[in-house]
């Protein structure tokens, strides 16, 4: 009979007017591995915050082992203990590994600190937990994988009860994922609770005891996997979709010429032997779980990444991209996820910002003509209706949905052919968020290529005409939109529509992952 | 030659290609020695008043570096060491000529420790980077011992200061030279064996994964200010004691050849890589490369471009990329 190692009754946390958990509760026994699932916004990480004492609830109990927890804050959430795997935060690259498992804690004789009596304790660990590292390997020169189970072991060497792993598997080859596999088993058998967070159900199938299911901040479900086919498991992730993406008319653009193709393009890890056409007015979506290669494809096509074997085409001329200024130059504009340190200069003014990336043409013998600048900055607030004080404004003053549309705006002003958007919709709310989609139909109409990633596939539903699914640096599918619609549900209302597509859409890529592996396992 | 020994012979010349870089400062020393010994032997370079020359021209250079060697591995950095010693120095022998030598001590070592605290609190509890607080502490400091000493020098006539302080000698070994030993192997210990020097490389080798593993980082940092000060203000007392005075003027501009010391030895400037050994022959080869200038003859001006350039060059060697 295995005790309960967390229990959470009646959470509710509010950020600002936002709910992002509602009365939820939470249970974890101590000696099994719970998986809990949840799409993006469903509450996932506020509860592991809360539970791991960086947020304080709203309301609600905690108790761990069986004795309540006041005090919300890290520290005693870890003198409970409770660890969480911060991926590969916790560990500092220019010591070693024994020297990072036993960081403040090392042993001391005279003063002195014995580095060769932790590098024999972490030993030790190791050989208990079945781990195959070296002890003394500095932490920098270790892979993804190693890394890893270093932070596990440190935080089990902590006496950590509880231990909260948040999309372990994401950086992880597959033999590294059946590693980490069999050191959740090694704890599980010791009779420690992990929770486990992923997205890759095929993953949770495999390790998992039980799972929780939490979705728009509300707990939908906890069941032992052996009831939760996958299937099941995606129609209550998905649910019931709430309105808004819905109603974004996804008109038809005649397609022009092709505008981008990429003939087996290859990165330096990932991606691998991409070749994709996007035709003018159209929106194509790059659809897979992190480190599918999504990024890294956009970071080629844009010149932050070099090529490593492959050929680019635009307007069918090749282009030999190998900085950011080439693919400029190109006709290509990269609207980048991290917004505020890639996209915009956060403190300079919305004019600034919009006509960054066209200096040289709106200069004269190296002087800035002001009056064109704010005569295209103006142009730009205009024609996306960006709402902002001014034009002099500071960017970093606007709303997150009107940062992205000055970021937008700034290649506008480039009068780019090709449009890759890398997580177009992140950090914006809801409302604007149909709005960023539907300037991308509009981008479309007027005869832009469009490349489109992101995590949240009602998004990409809503906006493309096509979507390709990666998995482990491949191109592993390519959809239609429209074959993702169900032919006998045509009378049923847009709602239902997307969320159907949605779950044919979460079919897809949880079958790109376990193809993408049998075929990383055949080339290796 | 026998099997083990070409195997002996191999398995070095590996270990050589895999860590010159690492060991280049080692290499840099060894190969300005043999340069200097085989042509300026004839103006003396390898007479040994002038290599124990060069150690009392090198100590104080050392005592600062092996605490900036601290600085740096946390992730910080210290520009005010030059006029902290220079300030040292006047508060030392003013004290003395009012209180004698073990007050001059102690208020030397306060000078040290106070503007320690003020960079300390200035750059953890106010949040200035620690290269703006040192920047204008340099000037605040420096503006002090001018004021306090009337720009004037200020003599020291306690012998027994002056020869534990830099001036005296045990036969024909300098005290100075013991100062630099002690320096170096407290340093080295404090930093590879203590875990107070566990804490400042993890707190340069990422601060947030240090933090996140229950590291005070704004401690760590604040302590590394606070022994840098102290260092400088020693190092301050070891020169009023040498040149048995104190002026505003003594370090002047050694913040340069502290910092240079500590990169060439191997320290990173962003942080979380230090080693006080590499300090003391970093020091001591920028005190060789001064020593063997002078006896070639060449003037002041054309020294500090061959200095400048020889750290440019023994810096660029040690990067991956190069």
């Amino acid at each position: 009979m295995s005790t309960v190692a967390v229990r959470m009754k009646g959470i509710s946390k509010h950020f600002g007017g936002v709910k992002a958990l509602d009365n939820v509760d939470f249970e974890v026994l101590s000696g099994e591995i719970h998986a809990l699932l949840g799409g993006n916004g469903a509450g996932k990480s506020t509860i592991l915050k809360v539970l791991n004492g960086v947020h304080v609830p709203n309301s609600g109990a905690i108790e761990v082992a069986g004795i309540p927890l006041t005090i919300h804050t890290p520290a005693a959430s870890r003198a409970a203990g409770i660890a969480m795997n911060y991926q590969e935060m916790s560990l500092v690259p220019t010591l070693s590994v024994a020297q990072n498992v036993f960081l403040t804690r090392e042993t001391v004789s005279n003063g002195l600190i014995n580095d060769t009596d932790a590098e024999r304790k972490t030993a030790d660990l190791f050989k208990i937990l079945e781990v195959e590292i070296d002890p003394a390997a500095i932490v920098a020169n270790l892979g993804a994988g190693q890394k890893q189970l270093t932070e596990i072991v440190k935080a089990i060497s902590q006496d950590a009860r509880v231990l909260i792993l948040d999309e372990p598997s994401t950086a992880l080859a597959v033999s590294d994922v059946e590693r980490l596999f069999t050191l959740l088993r090694k704890l599980k058998a010791d009779g420690v609770a992990v929770i486990y967070v992923s997205h890759r159900m095929d993953e949770i199938a495999r390790i998992a005891d039980r799972a929780t299911i939490l979705r728009d901040g509300k707990h939908v479900t906890t069941a032992p996997i052996e009831n939760l086919p996958i299937g099941t498991m995606i129609e209550h992730i998905v649910g019931k979709r709430s309105l808004g993406l819905a109603d974004v008319e996804r008109k038809s653009v005649a397609r022009g010429d092709i505008a981008l193709e990429l003939r087996g393009i290859c990165g330096r890890d990932k991606p691998r032997d991409i070749s994709l056409s996007i035709h003018k007015g159209e929106v194509v979506g790059l659809a897979g779980l992190l480190g599918s290669g999504r990024t890294s494809l956009a970071k080629l096509i844009a010149g932050i990444e070099p090529i490593t074997s492959g050929e680019i085409l635009i307007n069918e001329q090749a282009v030999n991209i190998r900085r950011p200024s080439d693919a400029i130059a190109a006709g290509v504009a990269l609207v980048p996820e991290a917004r505020a340190t890639q996209g915009v200069i956060p403190d300079h003014s919305v004019a600034d910002n919009i006509t960054l990336a066209v200096l040289d043409k709106l200069s004269s013998a190296g002087f800035v003509n002001l009056k064109e600048i704010c005569h295209q900055a103006d142009a730009q607030i205009g024609n996306l209706s960006i709402k902002t004080g001014s034009r002099d404004h500071a960017v970093n003053t606007l709303s997150g949905g009107n940062q992205q549309k000055v970021v937008i705006g700034k290649w506008l002003a480039a009068n780019p052919d090709v449009f890759v958007l890398d997580e177009p919709t992140a950090g914006i709310d809801i409302g604007s968020k149909s709005e960023i989609i539907q300037m991308v139909r509009d981008l479309a109409s007027l005869g832009k290529a469009i490349l489109m990633i992101s995590s949240e596939l009602s998004e990409l539903l809503s906006a493309c005409d096509r979507i390709i699914v990666m998995a482990d640096g491949r191109a592993v599918s390519d959809i239609q939109r429209t074959a993702l619609d169900d032919p006998g549900e045509i009378n049923s209302n847009a709602t239902q529509r997307l969320q159907v597509a949605e779950q044919r859409l979460q079919i897809a890529i949880q079958d790109a992952l376990i193809e993408g592996q049998e075929v990383s396992h055949v080339s290796h | 030659m026998s099997a083990t020994d070409t195997t002996l012979v191999t398995t070095f010349f590996k270990w050589f290609l895999a860590n010159w870089r690492q060991n280049i400062i080692y290499i840099g020393f060894v190969v300005i020695f043999v340069v200097f010994a085989v042509t300026l032997n004839d103006r003396g370079f390898l007479n040994p008043n002038n290599l124990l020359n060069i150690v009392r021209q090198t100590t104080m250079i050392a005592v600062m570096a092996v605490a900036m060697t601290f600085v740096l591995s946390a992730g910080e950095i210290d520009l005010s060491v030059g006029a902290v010693a220079g300030l040292a120095s006047v508060t030392v022998a003013m004290a003395i000529s009012v209180a004698g030598p073990f007050a001059g001590i102690v208020a030397g070592l306060a000078t040290g420790i106070a503007i320690g605290i003020f960079n300390g609190l200035l750059t953890t509890k106010v949040g200035i980077p620690s290269f703006l607080t040192t920047l204008a502490m340099m000037g605040v400091a420096k503006g002090i011992a001018m004021w306090m000493s009337d720009t004037a020098a200020v003599p020291i006539l306690s012998q027994g200061y002056a020869w534990w302080f830099g001036g005296g000698s045990i036969g024909a070994i300098p005290v100075l030279l013991f100062w630099m030993l002690l320096f170096g192997i407290i340093g080295h210990l404090l930093l590879r064996r203590t875990s107070f020097g566990r804490r400042v490389l993890a707190t340069g080798g990422g601060e947030q994964a240090a933090s996140y593993s229950g590291i005070n980082t704004a401690q760590v940092k604040f302590r590394v200010l606070v022994l840098s000060s102290s260092a400088a203000a020693i190092a301050g007392m070891l020169y009023a004691g040498r040149l048995q005075s104190g002026r505003f003027q003594l370090g002047e501009g050694d913040e340069l050849s502290v910092i240079a010391a500590a990169v060439l030895g191997g320290t990173s400037l962003f942080g979380g890589k230090g080693t006080v050994i590499g300090t003391i022959v970093g020091a001591l080869m920028i005190g060789l490369i001064n020593n063997g200038l002078i006896l070639m003859g060449l003037e002041f001006s054309q020294q500090l471009i061959a200095r400048g350039g020889i750290i440019i060059l023994a810096v660029a060697l040690s990067q991956k990329r190069f």
